[in-house]
């Protein structure tokens, strides 16, 4: 009995990792819908309930909410208990957070193609939906917190403290930038208006990518990158600094986002100059985690989960290099409102974000069922389709938005505009069509990936071995 | 007065209360910020702190202490 007591909680953890899975082939699915529309508008279908402006919205809640939160939720319950050597503290708030976090994306998907949004960018759901991602959120919250407490080791290992972090302030994020006052069971409107709302809307938005798509995927990377790879973090001390900058000055960037506009001029440049302060931290990790290689660069040869953990943080460094370049204000003057930013963002999401994911579930799915993948070629496809897709997919956009910079800001001899706006457009097409075809790519490789792991599942659980017998009952 | 002088002038007497504990914290959250890599580059707690680097690696042994209900 006191045995049982101990074992860990994986049933909730395969579930969170299973439908990650699956939000990842309908969000980048989505995602290529959207980028066919923008690329041939006849696409819309004349249908307002997917046109790209309610599906844009769709896209973004599948891939950062469901896809990426299920993706948090299954690695953070699954790094808990192993570092902590504890069974999750209440299995019951564990499948409440589980139910209730599908509850709020079956929402999503009903809600936002009807066109019900608060119109905040990252924060579109309305307010019944939001109050439901609090409860929700806190839930998972307490349950990691309490879990931490009953440990059985003295120290919390660094992962768990990125996990914690990103916890803490998404609750802080979240219910700041949700204050509204209800006016139907379906409609709200922001408690703040004007410059404000625009600075609370990008304090929240640029904290979402800093601690929901960072600080939680750093988590993942300081306990996946070690144990895949069978060697222990190269500085731990690097580790603990990267965790303090990263939290002290995450906050600080959302400005950045509003530069030339009405908000006051020295914000946003505060914004932009601890946003290129944020390259040390953001750099020194990524070294932190491709260094745990050193001396074992041949493992990469063989092990396709580890590619994907390692090209992740090519990424990652890729990412935050650009980032703050973007954010001062003389690129910045080029680059806004361009699809540059887009093409930024997915390098991010697409090389970061999902290319992390993908190496912890891949990880998880062979730990938790005591198996090897079903197919390691077919690994190896999704890896060089993921790669390959985000590589167009970026490049597309870069030239896109360079071009678009370009156009919107020349002049002729007599100080009128060079092209007009439509003309801009029209050069987009190209570029437009070469990202859905990138997208195309990744998709499949999401598709790839939903075979291998549902296949993988199936035949351990027909077959089951030795180890997942044990696996089963930890 | 220089352009940098003036880009950096602050009217202190129309200070608010707000405006004051937003300053205040600032430098409290940085002087914490640079406490903590002192801290952590400090170099007696190098060793201390590099011993946790292996936690990931050991925690099968964990589980098979649970295993064993010990």
């Amino acid at each position: 009995m006191q045995a049982e007591q101990q074992q860990y909680n994986y049933d909730v953890v395969k579930w969170f990792a299973y439908m990650a899975v699956i939000y990842l082939v309908i969000g980048t699915g989505i995602g290529v819908m959207i980028a066919s529309q923008l690329a041939w508008p006849v696409m819309n279908f004349d249908n307002p309930y997917i046109s790209f402006g309610r599906l844009r919205p769709l896209h973004t809640n599948v891939v950062i909410f469901a896809f990426g939160g299920s993706t948090l939720m299954a690695t953070a319950f699954y790094v808990v208990q192993r570092t902590s050597g504890v069974r999750i503290w209440s299995d019951k708030m564990a499948w409440f957070t589980f139910w209730g976090w599908n509850l709020v994306m079956l929402g999503a998907v009903i809600t936002l193609p009807l066109g019900l949004t608060q119109s905040k960018e990252y924060a579109e759901l309305e307010w019944p939906l939001d109050i439901l991602i609090a409860v929700v959120w806190l839930a998972f919250t307490i349950n990691f917190i309490m879990t931490l407490t009953t440990r059985k080791v003295s120290h919390i290992y660094v992962a768990n403290w990125f996990f914690l972090a990103m916890m803490i302030m998404i609750t802080y994020l979240h219910v700041i930038n949700s204050l509204a006052i209800p006016v139907e069971l379906w409609k709200s409107y922001s408690i703040f208006s004007g410059v404000q709302d625009a600075m609370i809307q990008w304090w929240y938005g640029h904290n979402a990518v800093g601690f929901f798509l960072t600080a939680g995927f750093l988590g993942i990377m300081y306990y996946f990158v070690p144990k895949q790879a069978n060697r222990p973090i190269y500085s731990y001390r690097l580790s603990v600094i990267h965790f303090w900058a990263l939290v002290f000055g995450y906050v600080w960037l959302g400005a950045h986002h509003l530069q030339y506009t009405a908000l006051p001029d020295w914000t946003g440049s505060l914004g932009a100059a601890i946003s290129l302060a944020m390259i040390i931290p953001s750099w020194g990790g990524a070294l932190n985690g491709l260094f745990t290689l050193s001396g074992a660069w041949d493992k990469l040869r063989t092990d396709y989960i580890l590619r994907f953990l390692i090209v992740s943080l090519a990424f990652y460094a890729m990412a935050t290099f650009e980032g703050p370049i973007m954010s001062s204000k003389t690129v910045n003057a080029l680059s806004h409102y361009t699809d540059w930013t887009i093409g930024h963002v997915h390098s991010g999401a697409l090389g970061w974000v999902a290319m992390v994911s993908i190496g912890a579930l891949y990880h998880m799915v062979e730990r938790m069922y005591g198996t090897k993948m079903y197919s390691v070629k077919l690994v190896n496809l999704h890896f060089w389709m993921a790669t390959i897709g985000t590589a167009i997919y970026i490049t597309a956009m870069w030239v896109a938005g360079i071009m678009q910079g370009l156009m919107w800001r020349a002049y002729d001899e007599y100080g009128n505009l060079a092209y007009t706006f439509v003309e801009s457009v029209v050069q987009m097409h190209p570029y437009y069509v070469m990202r859905t075809f990138g997208g195309l790519i990744f998709f499949l490789g999401a598709v790839v990936m939903l075979f291998n792991v549902t296949v993988t599942i199936r035949r351990a659980k027909a077959n089951p071995s030795p180890e997942m017998a044990t696996a089963a009952n930890i | 007065m220089s352009k940098l002088a003036e880009y950096f002038h602050t009217d202190w007497a129309n200070m608010t209360a707000t405006d004051w504990f937003g300053l205040l914290l600032t430098i409290v959250i940085f002087i914490l910020m640079f406490g903590m890599y002192f801290w952590a580059l400090r170099p007696k707690n190098k060793e201390k702190l590099e011993s946790h680097r292996t936690m990931p690696l050991h925690d099968d042994e964990t589980e098979a202490e649970n295993k064993d209900g010990r």
